[in-house]
């Protein structure tokens, strides 16, 4: 049995792919589209909260900042790329190709802009809780807290406002929508800022506990969509769930086979394809 | 079809034979020019041409693969580790890597194209970072970051000439070019066949054509498959080429090079635009590595490609180019669908 550490450590990871996933999911559910380039939005959002508080901006506003700097980055990223490609027969096509390229024009211009150089960020919150025979640091578990919040506060906008109401109607049925006086591109806009957004702060809160650097964005990109794919594309469940058992699952046996817990990861990814094709909590066909 | 009456078509043959010149022109090549820097740019370019026709054949029944490179890099891996640590000789390992990265294929895509789509995009990719994280880690077996480094083939002698690896540029060439024959021969061959025709239709309605009985999975693990073998052949060879391998050689980079030249080329024609996107692409990126500014070279190609993307009518690559250009030299829109077919 792992020590308790190496599960906090799991769960810290989880809150990231989670956020990620979720912004993810999001995005798809509305666009029918996944945003191959969300992993450098994540990206992205870790420098501007650097240079943030490198400016002296204190942390939970500099978390705010690029927030808010990426989500609009994100908005007219649909606005000029997504929208005008994402035309039928071939839009879904056409729009692979080009957020697929933008990953490499991001990290290019980070590189560019930034330096190449991993950049640490001082400890913010510094002090560890007790908790028997271990320790959080105040940094992870503000990781944790700031999940929590943030999946919560997803939660209220999607089940009782205005928007959130738009946005379950577009995702349910477009057409029907628009008859009832939703704006389907203004959801869509909304959408992706939301998405973007999340990116970014979970490149912020995680900032601190690893360094900020360009290729930063890889790695829990690509964790997060095996997140959607064991959760099912299209369920915002499923993506929550999906990155707790990946986050976890990956700290946990990475702790006893070192690398090979990624092909684990795999195979357990597949091996849920096998015996579950639509996920955990996919509908059956769509 | 006109059966009995035969015309010679001047219209339809001239861009044939323009073609048919390129070829001959590209065959005495060396003839030419035999320096290292252009000889090793089509030789780079003709291995990654063959890599982008695999991902056109996958494209062709509509799914979008994100993780050749992988393929390249176990066909690498395997001739690399074959040859130096086992002392196969050339032939034999440069077999089995293509057949290996086959197997490979064939087990991935019988689980992950059942469900296809974009769980096919994000298992490929996924698994391209899988094939990297463990040849940077298996230490004992893949050398990690240090990679392997490796011989020249051994000369091969034909009577008193003697085709030498070590000391010229020249062989490498003709082996590239009797493996892009080789396999463009094939892919061509798919393409235009009654599989090919398979391929576009469940492509293009997978419901109607699961319907009319047609196994969508024994097609899309066809194509697959093939891909997977000749990628891993293109690797491997490539591998011998740079006689070095390490994890960097075949990344998410690489992958995502072999869709852009695959789209950037123009996927109506499976070998034209494929060589072509491969020529092109790898010829501004092998410029842009000598500009001395690192990254430079992801930020233009991001950038061009989304532009090409943007900007172009939809569908158009460089292939397309060509028969637009004929379109316009006879004013003739029949001669249009005479090319648009192959």
């Amino acid at each position: 049995m792992p020590p308790a550490g190496i599960w906090v450590d799991g769960l810290v990871q989880s809150c990231i792919y989670m956020t990620m996933a979720f912004g993810m999911v999001l995005v798809f559910s509305i666009l029918g589209i996944l945003n191959w380039t969300h992993g450098q939005f994540y990206m992205l959002g870790a420098f501007v909260l650097y240079y943030a508080v490198t400016a002296g901006i204190p942390f939970p506003l500099g978390l705010l900042v690029s927030g808010i700097v990426i989500g609009g980055l994100g908005m007219l990223f649909e606005r000029i790329i997504i929208k005008p490609l994402n035309t039928p027969p071939y839009g879904a096509l056409y729009v692979t190709v080009a957020t697929l390229a933008l990953i490499f024009f991001f990290e290019g211009a980070a590189g560019l802009a930034f330096g190449l150089l991993p950049k640490g960020l001082a400890t913010v919150l510094s002090g560890a809780i007790s908790l028997g025979s271990f320790d959080i640091t105040y940094q992870r578990l503000a990781v944790i807290i700031f999940t929590l919040v943030v999946m919560s506060a997803m939660y209220f906008v999607l089940s009782s406002t205005k928007v959130g109401l738009a946005i379950r109607a577009v995702a349910q049925e477009p057409v029907a929508a628009s008859l009832y006086g939703i704006s389907a591109a203004r959801v869509s806009v909304t959408v992706m800022g939301i998405g973007c957004a999340l990116a970014a702060m979970a490149g912020g809160i995680i900032a601190p506990v690893h360094s900020v650097e360009p290729f930063m964005g890889r790695i829990p990109m690509i964790m997060s969509l095996l997140a959607i794919v064991i959760g099912g594309l299209g369920s915002l469940t499923g993506a929550i769930v999906g990155a707790i058992i990946l986050g976890v699952l990956n700290s946990v046996i990475a702790y006893k086979i070192s690398f090979w817990s990624e092909v684990v990861l795999f195979m357990l990814v597949i091996i849920i394809l096998l015996v579950r094709p639509q996920g955990l909590f996919g509908a059956a066909a769509k | 079809m006109i059966i009995g009456r035969r015309y010679i078509d001047y219209k339809s043959l001239l861009p044939k034979i323009v073609a048919g010149a390129v070829v001959l022109v590209l065959a005495i090549f060396p003839a030419i020019d035999h320096s290292v820097v252009t000889l090793s740019i089509l030789i780079s370019s003709g291995i990654w041409g063959i890599a982008a026709m695999g991902f056109t054949l996958i494209l062709r029944t509509g799914q979008f693969s994100m993780g050749q490179a992988a393929f390249m890099a176990i066909g690498g891996y395997v001739a690399a580790i074959l040859t130096v640590k086992l002392g196969v000789p050339f032939w034999p390992s440069f077999l089995a890597s293509g057949v290996l990265a086959g197997v490979v294929a064939f087990l991935i895509g019988i689980v992950v194209l059942r469900v296809g789509g974009t769980y096919f995009s994000i298992i490929t990719l996924a698994f391209g970072e899988m094939v990297r994280i463990v040849i940077t880690n298996w230490e004992s077996v893949t050398r990690g970051a240090a990679g392997i480094l490796l011989r020249p083939p051994a000369p091969i002698a034909i009577g008193n000439f003697e085709i030498n690896f070590a000391t010229s540029i020249v062989p490498y060439y003709y082996f590239m070019f009797l493996l892009v024959a080789i396999s463009g021969l094939v892919f061509w061959q798919i393409d235009r066949s009654r599989i090919g025709g398979t391929f576009r239709g469940v492509a293009a309605n997978p419901m109607l054509s699961e319907h009319l009985g047609v196994p969508l999975m024994k097609y899309r693990v066809i194509a697959f498959t093939v891909a997977g073998v000749f990628t891993g052949l293109a690797g491997a060879f490539h591998v011998h080429f740079i006689s070095v391998v390490t994890p960097l050689v075949y990344g998410l980079w690489q992958s995502i090079q072999i869709m852009m030249m695959s789209i950037v080329g123009g996927i109506s024609s499976i070998v034209g635009g494929s060589l072509i996107g491969a020529f092109a692409l790898y010829t501004v990126s092998n410029y842009l590595t000598r500009v001395p500014i690192f990254n430079i070279q992801y930020l233009v190609f991001g950038a061009v490609v989304v532009l090409v993307v943007l900007f172009l009518p939809r569908g158009t690559g460089i292939i397309d180019l060509w028969s637009r250009f004929w379109r316009k030299v006879f004013k003739d829109s029949d001669i249009y669908e005479e090319f648009s077919t192959d």
